[in-house]
């Protein structure tokens, strides 16, 4: 039997252990086999952790598209934090040398900076209309053909009655190849959604999970303004699929196989009651 | 190493019902350059198939039995009071072999089998596939009542468990113990539902039969109970994470965002943070 690739089976398992615990799971696969390191941080999606821009006082996402080394770039004021060393210190690692430990966190061209800058006030409009809160990050960073980017939302919310929370994150990472009047977009979604509650008859319930839903889609370009509008429609149409998505899924779904495994009507009455009915449709058709 | 048999085994213990072979796979791929690491985890596998109440068919026989630390004989035995056996079981396989006469007898031994009565008509009625078994537990002063009900569909890319276990204490008529469901969905995602409701209740009536009856309205009122629950987190916590639509029940017109922006900042709906 051919012996399966380690890297497959490290995402196997994380496919099918607890997905509450995927950061510890993620770190307790790495301790077992460090090789995959470096390609598992940067395939396997976590809750985003937020961070506040010391510039500019608003609240951003961290990701590994916005890391280098140690360090956070800020969409609002474009600022690492802690601020890069750009000369290298000693024994350090030089502005162009080694890359040994950065993260995807390239600074973005000029003309991929503007972009980013209108794209986030977009997202940020965005955020406000659907999730009346929480905090949203675009980046974004250039490629040969075009840019590729990253769209971030996440929101918590508490209930009042202190019972029940949830905690929503979406990862939206996208490529644009630019072919003249169009642009091919690729765009790979996932959301991580974790909800619980608790009452005294009811006991603890935890519902946690990610799902991922790819699109590919060629639109018209006029001018960069135009990406934005085209992300945005991919991002805006993406999530309202896997919202409806999550909720069969998490509501509809789960409940159904509790359903199959027990179900709260009797089994032999249910059966009784199916006899009959096609006795009933079987004398129709005589 | 003993850091990695730790994680190892706490690989085996999170696995999803139906999926401890995969799971186990998944280990074997990632430590085939110390193959022996896996050969360690045998006591995992027992806390897993104890834990997780894994049944198994005697052979020659289609009844299932149950493996848990209730029924445990020690030296990797167990028994079953149903068929009135014990046998070897193998953790890793999860097979059963070495099958002996096994007879429990005495008053609470009585009680047990009438339990396992009342249990069956109950069971039917509501499991389409369970297991279950009543044993004498704490050095025979008290019976331990197991449902285990498992429903794997991995062509379907989910499987789910319910299992609840009570201890009945003769002396006391208390009834103590949980409820646990556990589902898992796959299909291009891994999505979760971890149930776990603590039970607690006085049976006046000390029979077999009374046993069963608390037994089944007690699982009755849960899963109404966990029902309601999905309603509520639906409509509540889901709900208040993301609208499905704005409030103006109109998409987004991205060629006109820039307008929205001047919008909000004259509501003052931009800054809240």
């Amino acid at each position: 039997m051919a012996t399966a690739d380690p890297f497959d089976s490290a995402l196997d398992l994380l496919r099918r252990l607890n997905p509450k615990h995927t950061a510890e799971h993620l770190s307790n696969i790495i301790s077992i086999a460090p090789d995959l390191t470096e390609d598992l941080l940067s395939s396997v999606d976590q809750p985003l952790t937020v961070r506040r821009c010391k510039q500019t006082g608003r609240d951003y996402l961290l990701c590994d598209y916005n890391r280098d080394g140690d360090s956070y770039r800020s969409p609002w004021s474009n600022q690492f934090d802690p601020p890069l060393d750009e000369a290298g210190g000693l024994g350090g690692v030089g502005a162009g040398g080694s890359n040994e430990g950065a993260g995807e966190g390239a600074v973005p061209g000029e003309r991929v900076r503007k972009m980013e800058v209108k794209a986030n006030e977009a997202f940020d409009v965005y955020r406000d209309l659907y999730y009346e809160g929480g905090v949203s990050s675009v980046y974004l960073w250039n490629l040969d053909d075009g840019f590729a980017g990253v769209v971030l939302l996440k929101k918590a919310s508490p209930q009042s009655d202190g019972a029940s929370s949830g905690v929503w994150d979406s990862i939206h990472v996208f490529e644009a190849s630019e072919r003249g009047r169009t642009s091919n977009y690729r765009l790979t979604s996932t959301v991580i959604l974790s909800l619980a509650t608790k009452g005294a008859s009811l006991g603890e319930v935890d519902l946690s999970g990610n799902m991922t839903r790819q699109v590919e889609q060629d639109l018209p370009v006029e001018n960069d303004e135009s990406h934005i509008a085209n992300i945005g429609r991919l991002v805006e149409d993406m999530e309202l699929k896997m919202r409806n998505l999550l909720q069969e899924v998490y509501f509809g779904k789960a409940k159904d196989v509790v359903g199959d495994l027990r179900s709260i009507g009797s089994l032999s009455e249910g059966q009784r009651e199916r006899d009959t009915q096609r006795e009933l449709i079987g004398s129709m058709r005589r | 190493m003993s850091s990695h048999k730790a994680i190892l085994s706490s690989f085996v213990d999170g696995a999803p019902p139906g999926e401890l072979a995969d799971v186990f796979a998944d280990i074997k791929s990632l430590t085939s350059s110390s193959p022996n690491l896996v050969n360690e985890l045998g006591p995992a596998f027992q806390k897993y198939n104890e834990e997780q109440f894994a049944t198994v068919k005697l052979p020659g026989s289609s009844q299932q039995v149950i493996i848990s630390s209730h029924s445990a004989l020690g030296g990797g035995r167990y028994y079953d009071v149903e068929s009135s056996c014990s046998f070897t079981f193998d953790h890793t396989t999860q097979k059963a072999s070495a099958v002996e006469s096994h007879v429990v007898d005495g008053e609470k031994a009585d009680l047990a089998k009438s339990t396992l009565k009342g249990l069956s008509t109950y069971v039917k009625e509501h499991f389409p596939n369970a297991a279950y078994g009543a044993y004498l537990t704490e050095n025979d002063t008290k019976i331990a009542v197991i449902i285990v009900a498992n429903k794997y569909s991995p062509s379907n890319f989910w499987n789910g468990r319910w299992r609840s276990l009570y201890i009945f204490d003769p002396a006391s008529g208390s009834l103590e113990g949980f409820i646990k469901v556990d589902v898992h969905y796959y299909e291009d995602g891994n999505v979760r539902l971890l149930t776990n409701k603590t039970v607690a209740a006085s049976v006046s009536s000390g029979t077999g039969a009374g046993l069963a009856r608390e037994i089944a309205a007690g699982e009755k009122k849960y899963q109404e109970e966990l029902n309601r629950s999905f309603t509520s987190l639906s409509e509540g916590a889901f709900k208040a994470l993301r609208r499905q639509l704005p409030v103006t029940r109109q998409k987004i017109e991205w060629d006109k965002v820039a307008s929205y922006r001047l919008g909000q900042d004259i509501g003052g709906g931009a800054a809240r943070r």
